[in-house]
């Protein structure tokens, strides 16, 4: 019973780093415009509208993220196997992977700004000293989280797999769970306000991003704070759920019909989020309601 | 072609070259196998292999819109379709890792499971992004009806936009894709676990136990290695968005299938003759 509570416990621990790791995974690649919708930023200067976002995207954020957490973790179990403290090891495998983040985030930033030169796009030095400090910050809040759930589950849950490989598991599923939740709200409710809340952004506005902020011209810290209020929280929610009820339901069911508990409690949770989806689903079809009217029903 | 990008028609062949040539390298790789270690080494190389098509062909049922979705321009999840496949199906490889000791069928299960969970609610919170945070309704730019639910599209599509949300045919299809995922990933790393349990002791002349934390490791990295391999070969052959089962491209997945046995069966003898040799 108490090797129960006890995994609970680390169980709930873990969903709760998960939490803060997503959140503050996806306000950092919204500062640092690294998701999917940064293709909207590399494309306005084409466009004609020259901006002041950051642009760092030279890959997706899953691999980015699975080398950062992984060189975090790698370099905290190094630490460990010369006997550091797991926590002070923990802390400087981080900030050393952050270190990392920082000097791909300013190249990253460099090399795609420069690629723009012939569309009359500037590198803003201001920009570079004020965003990548601020990205580094947010990432080491992702890392750190991140390194130390994957820690519990080696450490204190027992998982077979070591805390290097571990990371980089852990560090592509919140990369994919943040890109796919965050991008969203990022991409069209914060670059395109211009566009009327409740639909889609036309495909002929691409490029017309959002440069101006209520007081001069908007940088990527502005995206920051706006994101940081439904897209990281939403993403936060999503990486955590995640963590918590994978873990949850392993340690929880797993005694049962030997192990087929687990896989149970898995397919019963699919059916409720299935069910979840689909009321979500409707209510958002009969709240908005059909954007033109009956022809195209009847047609259908 | 699409105004967003990748042919909207799927379907097209394969060639005859391509074929032929892809047939002799998997034969050839299961036969060399055979001669280096007929017996376990050469069954586990087979169903390596099949966890490979399990993962190429469970890419193709995730519904990936890329960066036009993050603006609400075409449905489906707004990242790339190797690293979502990727998130979900390592999610299910830690799953069924954990449960490798309590036999074959529920680690497969629970690996399978695993990817699947972290589709159903990676997909939940996308549409509730979708619906509360930039208030669009779900609707599918390939197909007028929901083929599941039976739900009308056209209607609600934004103008200008080839749809937009995550219809549930997509949200089914992403959790059938994650489960797919899930399961190729962990029958591989099953399989490359018990080879290396097998020959690793013999070949680096160690005790099973001071060997088991090395065969874990290689087991799951490689594991991790070809899980990327293969959904990087069915991404090519989406090629930019795919909305989950009912799209065209869909049908385009027999060449994932050539592509994957071949890259597979190339990766997975390479990983079985490191040990056995």
């Amino acid at each position: 019973m108490e090797e129960l509570l006890f995994g609970i416990g680390i169980s709930a621990i873990a969903g709760a780093l998960a939490t803060v790791s997503g959140a503050a995974e996806d306000t950092e690649s919204d500062i640092g415009s690294q998701g999917d919708p940064n293709s909207q930023v590399q494309l306005a200067p084409q466009m004609g509208y020259i901006h002041r976002i950051f642009s760092k995207a030279i890959s997706g954020e899953p691999p980015a993220y699975g080398l950062w957490i992984t060189l975090g973790a790698g370099l905290a179990w190094a630490l460990m196997a010369i006997n550091y403290n797991p926590v002070l090891a923990i802390i400087l495998g981080s900030a050393i992977a952050v270190f990392v983040q920082g000097v791909y985030a300013t190249t990253a930033y460099l090399g795609r700004t420069a690629s723009l030169a012939k569309f009359e796009q500037p590198v803003y030095i201001d920009v570079i000293k004020s965003v990548t400090t601020v990205t580094m910050a947010h990432a080491f809040v992702a890392i750190f989280t991140c390194v130390t759930m994957c820690f519990l589950m080696v450490n204190a849950l027992g998982h077979p797999f070591p805390l290097p490989l571990m990371g980089l598991v852990w560090g592509i599923a919140l990369g994919a769970a943040g890109s796919a939740t965050g991008n969203p709200f990022y991409g069209k409710e914060r670059q395109y306000q211009s566009q009327k809340f409740g639909a889609g952004v036309p495909i002929s506005a691409s490029g017309n991003i959002v440069r101006y902020a209520e007081a001069g011209q908007r940088s990527s810290l502005d995206n920051g704070w706006f994101t940081s209020k439904l897209g990281g929280p939403a993403s936060g929610v999503c990486f955590g759920l995640i963590v918590f009820l994978e873990l949850w339901r392993t340690i929880f069911f797993e005694e049962f019909a030997g192990g087929w508990g687990a896989v149970i409690a898995g397919i019963i949770l699919i059916l409720i989020f299935m069910i979840v989806d689909r009321y979500i689903e409707v209510w958002a079809r009969k709240t908005y309601g059909p954007y033109t009217e009956e022809k195209t029903e009847e047609a259908a | 072609m699409s105004a967003l990008g990748g042919g909207s028609g799927g379907g097209e062949g394969m060639t005859p070259v391509g074929i032929v040539v892809g047939i002799i390298l998997l034969i050839a790789a299961l036969a060399a196998m055979y001669v280096i270690s007929p017996g376990f080494a050469f069954t586990s190389l087979v169903l390596v292999i099949v966890g490979g098509l399990l993962i190429g062909f469970g890419v193709h049922f995730v519904p990936v819109g890329g960066a036009p979705a993050a603006m609400g321009q075409s449905p489906g999840i707004a990242t790339g379709v190797t690293m979502l496949a990727a998130g979900a199906g390592l999610a299910g490889l830690f799953g069924g890792a954990w449960a490798a000791e309590l036999g074959f069928g529920v680690a497969l299960a629970g690996g399978a499971i695993g990817g699947g969970l972290m589709m159903a609610v990676t997909c939940l919170m996308v549409n509730v992004v979708y619906v509360w945070g930039m208030g669009v309704p779900a609707a599918s730019g390939k197909v007028a009806k929901d083929p599941i639910t039976g739900d009308t599209f056209e209607a609600y599509k934004s103008q200008g936009t080839e749809g937009h949300g995550l219809p549930f045919i997509s949200y089914v299809g992403g959790v059938i894709g994650g489960c797919l995922g899930g399961l190729g990933g962990t029958l591989i790393y099953v399989e490359l676990l018990g080879v290396y349990e097998e020959f690793l002791p013999i070949s680096m002349g160690a005790s099973a136990e001071a060997v088991l934390p090395i065969a874990v490791g290689i087991a799951g990295i490689i594991a991790v290695g070809m899980f990327l391999v293969n959904a990087v070969i069915a991404a090519y052959n989406i090629t930019g968005t795919i909305e989950g089962p009912h799209d065209p491209k869909f049908k385009r997945f027999p060449r994932a299938i050539m592509g994957c046995a071949v890259a597979s069966a190339i990766c997975g003898l390479l990983a079985i003759i490191m040990a056995v040799m």
